[in-house]
């Protein structure tokens, strides 16, 4: 083999790198914007955290960050002895569990309406179910909150007129979570409406007449035809809408400080507690990160259970 | 913070007219801010030369160790006792009370008179009084407690000789907390007082319309019941000194001011803070914003020393005390005494049995 030869076979693929490295570099460079924000407003204070909650890191810390005790996993097996994130765990759970497939039956529901209503009802029943959406949370849980005072609220006015003795709604423990949740479906389930009737008017009405043709009940058709076709519009809300209320924060937040006796009490206000206004930041890191577990587990069995497709 | 923040300017012109050689930049922050922004102003080492607290800040604040102690030519004797002790942190003092505000029994004049009831001036007479607000005065509610807010009830405690931390020792289970605690209890079991307070519920409303016809709370009180109140009210209502068991103790509040150690001024910062306490200046300041003086000196003249309300305020804060300025005092209050109260007055426990798990929960939480 002669030098000559040799030189060029190394410098072909020398090019090559070169050629493809700048065509990664310009890839690079386009994302470098968001790249550099994701590093430092997201990647390293989860990493942070991570790091936090291995740490006894409190108030005393808080000039010299590496004074802070390494105590390994104190925090997470306290968690398993703290009464209160226990009553934590239970209400988020219970605001999951009946939340959500109320939530989505809601907005199949709206949605199911609103695919057969015709004109501009149709127009204003959108924006109305949707409006919730987008209005502040705030706004919304301040209204709510005088709508369900036991003394001068609407809620219980409007009972009264047909007799019955409203409960305090939010100062009860039997009903306050119950209201919570009340509160979250109406305010959320139009966005699930939103993209159920998306996916209704996605369907192609021939499987409609041809199930007609072959004499299928309305009901039959729901279940055999709408139905299955729903089915990954139905894992993407589930999972969405789950995610979303599993860091249920602001409702009870405003409307009643996780109060009568904690029954309002969510993780995720749980977390700003200890972490915002105890200080206690190791711990907090821990308990974000016990829910962060288990919004990766939920998500994890909604796909494995809602995505096999034994109908289409 | 607050109404403070906007109106210090003035005071700090003032001052620097008198002190050409320092020049004062006063930054106004919202109280609900206020806090988060002085714990990120110590983690990054960007603290003020001088800053408002809250009196129940004090211990934490201390033990992130970033405030100066107090220079021995401030007199702290000039202060009213309990507001003082909101800044002594383990034998040191960090700060200096600049205002204060303290609680006492706001009450319905008319509705007390058809009820045949004059002002309360002991435990029992305060119950009495309650039930008879209730019953003859034919108000909803006799007295408006919250079932859950540690500030309106450690004064009973006080009241009955007792504390909840004795030389850094929490004492949440003795006797005087237990009977406090039984007796607090007793206005939620005789429906006395709503078993609930809506978040963001003010009573003024309630006392307005006679629906909950007393309630303690601090000198805020009286311009919002005149407000809200109009001439419908007016000398329809008075208030009262805390009632006595052992003593007439109440809970006293306001702001202190502290240096910070990271300060390249601190000699001004301090000359500063001594022209804020000076008795005239204080009465410059009350009358700005209706903030109470802290200096007992500055109530000796003017409106301070003559109008029968404020006196009484004044008479009130010579015998009101403050939480123990520990650094896990905020967690302590909300995790543990609020929470254990709220068991105690509307979920069924025994008074013996949250004081037990007070004293638990407190020592597993700790002083430090």
């Amino acid at each position: 083999m002669s030098a000559a030869a040799l030189e060029h076979g190394q410098a072909v693929p020398r090019r090559t790198v070169w050629s493809r490295l700048s065509r990664h570099l310009t890839g690079w460079l386009f994302a470098l914007p968001w790249l550099v924000i994701f590093l430092v407003f997201l990647a390293i204070p989860i990493l942070a955290s991570l790091a936090l909650s291995f740490t006894g890191f409190g108030i005393a810390n808080l000039r010299d960050w590496f004074s802070a005790d390494f105590v390994g996993l104190d925090n997470y097996s306290k968690l398993l002895s703290d009464e209160r994130f226990h009553k934590a765990a239970r209400n988020t759970a219970i605001f999951v569990v009946v939340g959500v497939p109320l939530t989505l039956a809601s907005g199949l529901v709206a949605a199911l309406g609103l695919n057969q209503a015709i004109g501009r009802f149709q127009a204003l029943f959108r924006v109305g179910y949707y409006l919730p959406v987008v209005t502040s949370i705030v706004a919304i849980a301040v209204i709510w909150r005088y709508l369900l005072n036991p003394d001068f609220g609407l809620v219980n006015a409007v009972l009264g007129l047909v007799g019955i003795d409203g409960p305090n709604w939010l100062g009860e423990k039997s009903t306050a979570l119950a209201s919570i949740i009340a509160l979250g479906v109406w305010r959320n389930f139009g966005f699930d409406m939103v993209i159920f009737l998306a996916a209704l008017q996605g369907i192609n009405p021939v499987l409609y007449e041809a199930a007609k043709v072959d004499g299928a009940t309305p009901w039959a058709m729901f279940r055999r035809v709408t139905l299955p076709l729903l089915r990954p519009t139905i894992l993407f809300l589930a999972v969405i809408t789950s995610v979303g209320y599993l860091q249920l924060f602001e409702e009870p937040f405003v409307m009643t400080g996780g109060g009568p006796l904690d029954s309002t009490l969510s993780v995720a206000m749980y977390v700003y507690e200890q972490g915002f206004r105890f200080l206690n930041l190791g711990y907090a890191s821990a308990i974000a990160y016990a829910l962060f577990i288990a919004i990766v587990v939920l998500t994890f069995i909604q796909f494995r259970v809602l995505r096999s497709d034994e109908y289409v | 913070m607050g109404t403070e923040g906007e109106k210090l300017g003035m005071l700090a012109k003032d001052f620097m007219r008198t002190n050409p050689d320092v020049k004062v930049k006063v930054t106004p922050i919202a109280w609900d801010v206020a806090h988060d922004k002085l714990i990120t102003a110590v983690a990054g080492n960007k603290t003020p030369d001088v800053s408002q607290m809250g009196t129940t800040w004090m211990g934490e604040f201390a033990n992130t160790g970033a405030l100066d102690p107090v220079p021995d030519d401030i007199d702290t004797s000039q202060f009213f006792e309990g507001a003082r002790d909101t800044a002594v942190v383990d034998g040191t003092t960090y700060g200096v009370p600049w205002y204060v505000e303290t609680r006492v029994l706001y009450y319905r004049t008319d509705i007390a008179k058809k009820a045949g009831v004059t002002p309360p001036k002991t435990w029992d007479q305060l119950q009495a009084a309650a039930q008879a607000l209730k019953e003859k005065g034919g108000a909803k509610y006799g007295i408006s407690l919250s079932p859950n807010n540690w500030q309106e009830f450690l004064p009973f405690v006080w009241q009955n000789g007792g504390d909840v931390i004795k030389d850094n020792e929490m004492t949440f289970d003795s006797p005087e907390v237990v009977e406090a605690l039984k007796y607090y209890q007793r206005f939620f079991k005789d429906g006395l007082t709503a078993d609930s307070v809506p978040e963001g519920f003010d009573v003024t409303q309630g006392f307005v319309a006679g629906t909950h016809p007393m309630f303690f709370s601090g000198p805020w009180h009286m311009s919002l019941i005149e407000e809200q109140g109009g001439a419908d009210l007016k000398g329809k209502w008075d208030i009262a000194p805390m009632p006595k068991k052992k003593t007439g103790t109440s809970f006293v509040g306001g702001s202190d001011l502290v240096v910070f150690n990271g300060s390249d001024n601190k000699a001004a910062a301090w000359a500063f803070v001594k022209y804020l306490l000076r008795p005239d200046v204080q009465r410059k300041w009350y009358a700005t914003v209706s903030d109470l003086p802290a200096v007992q000196s500055a109530w000796e003249q003017g409106k301070l020393a003559t109008d029968p309300h404020l006196q009484l305020f004044g008479e009130q804060l010579k015998d009101a005390k403050s939480p123990p300025p520990i650094p896990k005092w905020e967690q302590i209050a909300s995790e543990v005494v609020n929470a254990e109260l709220e068991k105690a007055t509307v979920g069924g426990e025994s008074a013996e049995q949250a004081a037990k798990n007070m004293q638990q929960k407190a020592s597993s939480i700790g002083t430090e």
